[in-house]
């Protein structure tokens, strides 16, 4: 039972950060109907980024920097990567330049940061907390809270702002947006810089129980990717659930079967998603109204 | 106020528009008819940059508009509600207002009273007013029908395009937003109306246009193109 439970607080954290960086593809995928394959890879800079601008300025004041560096990079992969492709009505032509960009910036980080696995400092301390016999770590604690912050933020400033508004116009309907005088190519800019924005801070978050170097951002992204199917692209709460879900399982595999199958459950559940119910376990088939 | 000048647009290869000229004076509410697939859709799309023009002069103010995204139309202060409606499903019934006013919100055309307009708009369609919080999504047709009336106009607009402000309504609501309609008309909205409805569009107009397969077949005051014998075989029934 004791074990039941550690396995499943362990679980949600690392089922936190799939969440998050799966609400980053939602963000684009809404505006744009495009993702950015190179997700884990702005999850990893962030890191990265993080560790070295805290050696000089420490924790705190590192933070809002790794989110305007985390904004920067989103928008320069739109502006590189997505637009000429949307502008040339490819259809795929998106995703090969994200996948690309996301291979540059994992080897330009091999080169900055070097290959080998580096130890990010926790900010809050690295000694457990046992609650009724489990034990927490602090920072599992803050992904939890920093990942639920991050995205409450997004839906607040989508809800309340004439620009979050802005965004939602853009998604439901593009054109119709433009006619309303939003600038439809800057949200969608803006979609990607906050979709980067917010797996810079996953970065942040996950680099003090993970290891953090340049490779550590392709498995992340991946799964993420699997909990955006398995939640629904169009669905906000579906991938905190499904990050859950997979983050527990993946946890419990790995100790009841082995952790050579730690992965499986994660892929099993996202073949028979896409087999079964392809909007997503919570996707909602969109009313259109004609 | 706008002025068109030998203006060819389409789809891609496909030529729609074959070099049409027009205009719409401040003021006045000016009608575009014709049958279906003349192209009149076509013709206020690429007047709002939806599509982009291949050849030919667009002028709001004097100052070309042709080939500019449709958002640096609207801030110069152009509205379009589009066929179709096309409200936002998500967002409520007051946010779809807000939209609509988006230019004014964020500086680009002068802000006014927002919140009076709001509350002019839900005197002018009160269905809106008891459903400001309703997702524009689950509004009926005719709802919908309204708020994308509604929406275009919190822009201020110096001049509205409307394409078939009543299709898919009951015989009392297609009324009600003719009525709608010549009450703007009569506070001095310039307005070009695009309408299936030849005979109400004609009653309520001022001047009117007549598009066959991408050309204009006929012009002139609309009292007079309602009295056409041409027009009236074409258009308007013959038992008028
Ligand atoms: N998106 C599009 N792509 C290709 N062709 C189009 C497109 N939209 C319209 N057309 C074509 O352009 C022509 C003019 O269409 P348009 O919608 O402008 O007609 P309309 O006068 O508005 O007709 P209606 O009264 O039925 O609304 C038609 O032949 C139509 O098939
Ligand atoms: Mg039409």
């Amino acid at each position: 039972m004791q074990i039941l439970a550690q396995l499943l607080v362990s679980g949600v954290a690392v089922g936190m950060i799939y969440g998050v960086i799966a609400f980053g593809y939602q963000l684009t995928f809404a505006t744009s109907k495009t993702l950015n394959f190179g997700q884990g890879e702005a999850l990893m800079l962030g890191a990265l980024v993080g560790l070295t601008v805290a050696s000089f300025v420490g924790y705190w004041v590192m933070l809002p920097i790794v989110l305007a560096f985390g904004l920067l990079q989103g928008a320069v992969v739109e502006r590189l990567g997505v637009r000429p492709a949307i502008k040339s009505k490819s259809e795929s032509g998106w995703i090969m330049a994200t996948i690309a960009l996301g291979i540059i910036f994992k080897n330009l980080a091999e080169n900055i940061w070097g290959r080998d696995d580096l130890k990010f400092p926790s900010p809050i301390g690295e000694r457990s907390i046992e609650v009724m016999g489990v034990r927490v770590l602090p920072m599992e604690i803050a992904i939890v809270a920093g990942a639920l912050a991050m995205m409450l933020a997004v839906e607040l400033f989508n809800r309340r702002s004439v620009f979050g508004k802005a965004v939602v116009a853009t998604a439901n309907d593009r054109d119709a947006a433009g006619l309303m005088g939003i600038n439809t190519g800057q949200v969608i800019t803006f979609s990607f810089a906050l979709s980067s924005m917010v797996a810079a801070l996953a970065g942040v978050l996950v680099a003090p129980v993970t290891l953090t170097g340049a490779t550590m951002g392709s498995a992340l992204g991946l799964k993420a990717f699997a909990v955006a199917i398995i939640g629904g692209l169009n669905s906000g709460l579906g991938v905190v659930v499904g990050g859950l879900i997979l983050g527990i399982t993946e946890n419990l595999t790995g100790y009841y079967l082995s952790t050579g199958y730690k992965d499986v459950p994660g892929l099993v559940l996202l073949l028979l998603v896409l087999s079964f119910k392809p909007s997503g376990l919570f996707g909602k088939k969109t009313i259109k109204k004609v | 106020m706008l002025r068109v000048e030998n203006l060819v647009a389409g789809y891609g290869k496909v030529q729609v528009l074959h070099g049409l000229s027009m205009q719409v004076a401040e003021g006045q509410l000016v009608t575009l008819i014709g049958s279906n697939g003349a192209g009149k859709t076509t013709t206020l799309r690429a007047l709002s940059g939806m599509i982009r023009p291949e050849s030919g002069r667009i002028t709001l103010h004097g100052a070309d508009i042709a080939g500019l995204p449709s958002h640096a139309i609207t801030r110069r202060g152009l509205a379009h509600s589009p066929e179709g409606r096309r409200v936002f499903s998500t967002l409520s019934v007051a946010d779809n207002l807000v939209m609509g006013a988006f230019p004014r919100l964020t500086g680009s055309r002068p802000r006014g009273d927002v919140a009076a307009d709001l509350d002019r708009m839900f005197a002018l369609f009160p269905r809106l007013a008891e459903r400001r919080a309703q997702l524009a999504g689950t509004l009926s047709g005719g709802e919908q029908q309204m708020l994308a009336m509604a929406r275009a106009l919190m822009l201020n607009p110096d001049v509205l395009l409307l394409d078939e402000p009543s299709m898919g309504l009951s015989p009392r609501l297609v009324s009600e937003v003719f009525a709608t309609i010549a009450r703007l008309r009569e506070s001095r909205v310039t307005m070009l109306l695009v309408e299936q409805f030849a005979a109400a569009a004609l009653d309520v107009a001022d001047f009117g246009y007549v598009m066959e397969n991408g050309r204009l077949s006929a012009s002139g005051p609309a009292a007079a193109l309602r009295d056409d014998p041409a027009v009236r075989a074409a258009y308007l029934g013959t038992a008028h």
